[in-house]
């Protein structure tokens, strides 16, 4: 592999990250290659030296996915992230994918029930208006109950969200600080 | 040998190197590779998650032959970090050669 082929098979690799990142990266590289050739190496050694230029991307998209869903608050970011650490290495696949799904799962589960025991006293009035005759107001009571029971819920899926959040985020930092496949030799 | 220790010994690396120089990418990567096996390529993300933390700051400067460097210059934070990395290195390594040498010696 030549430097044209390495910083163009990078650069496609790249293509999720903002082009002013991406062009300072592929800067960083291209100076590696121009020291190195000042230092008598030929393309091909280099490249190989640097090694896989999608393992690079990979590292270079785990760290700039976590780093955006740290500062960001949106779901979608930290599922971006998620997904960048993935990638990473198959052993991810097992260790972040179980735990992330598990907790996204919770998550979902718990606002689901929140919903429903909050909306209930609305399903006794459409039931009363499609069945007047099966009306009961203790329905209507014990909904109200459960109606205030899923605002409590829903209060806790708050912060259980916020605790999840932080936790992924953490967890993701952590796989990025684990080495995986960079040593020439395994 | 293991690829799963902790990337946190070449940030140990990295931020050992610039405690007394600032020193520019190309340098780490050579001084780093020739003592420890590691893909080159490696090294280059690590600098930027560093400077993205705030550890370095970064700097181009001209050369009186060839083209201009990166420098990378350690900042307050990243010293703080980096002392803690070394007292944490230092008790890990010193615990490790003690096992070593009890298990050598009972041989």
């Amino acid at each position: 592999m030549n430097k044209h082929i390495f910083l163009q098979q990078l650069e496609h690799e790249l293509k999720g990250i903002p082009a002013v990142e991406r062009a300072d990266v592929i800067h960083d590289y291209e100076e590696h290659f121009m020291f190195a050739i000042e230092a008598g190496k030929s393309e091909e050694e280099i490249a190989s030296a640097l090694g896989s230029p999608s393992q690079i991307a990979k590292e270079l998209l785990a760290n700039y996915h976590v780093k955006r869903a740290t500062v960001s608050t949106s779901a979608g970011s930290i599922i971006r992230a998620t997904w960048a650490v993935i990638g990473l290495s198959f052993f991810n696949l097992v260790i972040v994918l179980g735990p992330a799904v598990g907790v996204a799962g919770v998550i979902v589960a718990g606002w689901a029930s929140a919903l429903a025991l909050v909306l209930s006293p609305l399903l006794v009035i459409v039931n009363a208006v499609v069945h007047p005759s099966t009306f009961l107001l203790f329905d209507l009571f014990f909904s109200l109950a459960t109606c205030g029971l899923g605002i409590f819920l829903g209060m806790g899926m708050l912060y259980v969200s916020k605790l999840g959040k932080n936790a992924s985020i953490s967890y993701l930092k952590y796989n990025v600080s684990l080495v995986k496949g960079g040593l020439k030799h395994d | 040998m293991n690829v799963q220790f902790k990337k946190g010994v070449l940030e140990l690396c990295v931020l050992v190197m610039l405690d007394k120089k600032d020193r520019y990418g190309y340098e780490l990567v050579q001084k780093i590779s020739s003592q420890i096996e590691i893909s080159e390529g490696s090294i280059y993300p690590i600098l930027r998650r560093l400077t993205n933390d705030e550890y370095f700051t970064t700097y181009l400067q001209e050369s009186t032959e060839g083209p201009s460097r990166k420098y990378y210059r350690l900042t307050d934070k990243g010293r703080t970090y980096l002392y803690e990395l070394i007292t944490e290195w230092n008790e890990f390594a010193s615990g490790v050669n003690q096992l070593i040498k009890e298990g050598v010696n009972n041989e």
